[in-house]
């Protein structure tokens, strides 16, 4: 027995035309491309709020020799500021680079300053890790509250920022530099930044 | 006193004055209670840089150490919660804190799950209701509506078939 035509069931084309259905399928897809989003996104990743302000000063005593630095002195050439740790093994990845950045900037052409922080670590392992990976140039310790650290939004090591001669901060790098990164900005002039 | 040395002594005498007054409108100092039930507060409410899903109070990383050491020194210069979140914020994004702000997009988020709570609570109400009525205009009985005539007629013929059958 078939059932009266107002009983049945709603043919599929019908569905198709339904505001409801449409509603339901929209919220659905919303969500889905919410989460999607969230899950997806590394939230590291997202632009540093440092980037295009000036950079926050500080002084430290080096490490590897005696100089006393002091971040605003620098004023009137691009710094190179790494954050590394001796128990950071990302930091061995990049040491090499910063190393010939140091001399291929620094040493030869006078246009960069290469300074390095050790977060969240102690003198003596701190420069074994300096001398085993050849590391010449200005390095120092962040204090044992990490106000260095916390002033530039670290979230951890290694992390890089590109400051310009106007002590702003131009880019932040999360993870280890790369050769062609510091040359953008120390060789080409680059200044905007592709936070990664 | 002679209008000379009162004349010295006003510097004197006005610094006084604005000691006591200065001392007379700080907050009392806080107790240790006080401090680390702040501290606890604020630290709740911000993100471990360094962990997955876990506030600064309850990680142990060196960074949420930090943070929460630097928290309380803030705490104890007498900085208002607002001014160190801002600090953090100013910093790390957005990104630190645990719950969006309560204002611009972060109040969509805030204000998303009630809507929706409430949306599908009137659906289901409107649903209910719109099916309610459908029953009610429906007789209670296919008979409910003939005359008597008619049921007297439909009862015949019924009787009848059933004597054919």
């Amino acid at each position: 027995m078939t059932p009266p035509p107002s009983q049945a069931a709603a043919p599929a084309s019908s569905w198709l035309r339904s505001w409801k259905f449409w509603s339901v399928m929209g919220g659905i897809a919303a969500l889905v491309a919410l989460f999607t989003f969230g899950f997806t996104t590394d939230p590291k990743k997202v632009p540093s709020p440092l980037v295009g302000l000036p950079a926050s000063s500080f002084q430290v005593r080096q490490l590897n020799g005696t100089e006393q630095l002091s971040l605003a002195g620098l004023r009137g050439k691009p710094v190179l500021l790494n954050f590394w740790a001796s128990w950071c093994v990302a930091c061995r990845e990049e040491a090499a680079i910063l190393q010939q950045a140091h001399l291929t900037y620094e040493k030869e052409r006078g246009v960069l300053r290469v300074i390095g922080i050790a977060i969240q670590d102690k003198p003596e392992p701190a420069l074994a890790f300096a001398r085993k990976y050849g590391k010449t140039y200005f390095l120092a310790l962040d204090n044992e509250q990490g106000d260095i650290g916390l002033a530039y939004g670290l979230y951890g090591v290694p992390e890089t920022f590109f400051i310009n001669a106007q002590g702003i901060i131009v880019c932040k790098k999360i993870g280890p530099v790369t050769p062609e990164w510091i040359r953008d900005y120390a060789e080409r002039g680059k200044t905007t930044c592709d936070q990664s | 006193m002679t209008p000379a040395k009162f004349i010295v002594a006003l510097p004197a005498l006005l610094l006084t004055a604005l000691l006591f007054l200065s001392a007379a409108r700080a907050a009392p100092p806080m107790t240790n209670e006080e401090v680390e039930r702040r501290v606890l507060a604020i630290t709740d409410d911000l993100r471990c840089p360094t962990c997955q899903g876990l506030s600064v109070k309850d990680s142990e990383a060196g960074f949420s150490q930090q943070i929460r050491d630097k928290v309380r020194l803030m705490v104890i210069e007498g900085q208002s919660d607002e001014d160190i979140k801002a600090y953090f914020v100013a910093r790390y994004g957005e990104w630190i804190l645990r719950a969006p702000k309560k204002e611009g997009f972060g109040l969509v988020l805030w204000l998303l799950p009630g809507l929706a709570i409430v949306a599908a609570g009137g659906a289901i109400f409107w649903r209910m209701h719109r099916r309610a009525k459908a029953q009610a205009a429906v007789p209670a009985s296919p008979l409910a509506g003939l005359t008597p005539a008619q049921r007297e007629r439909l009862e015949r013929d019924l009787r009848r078939f059933q004597e054919e059958d």
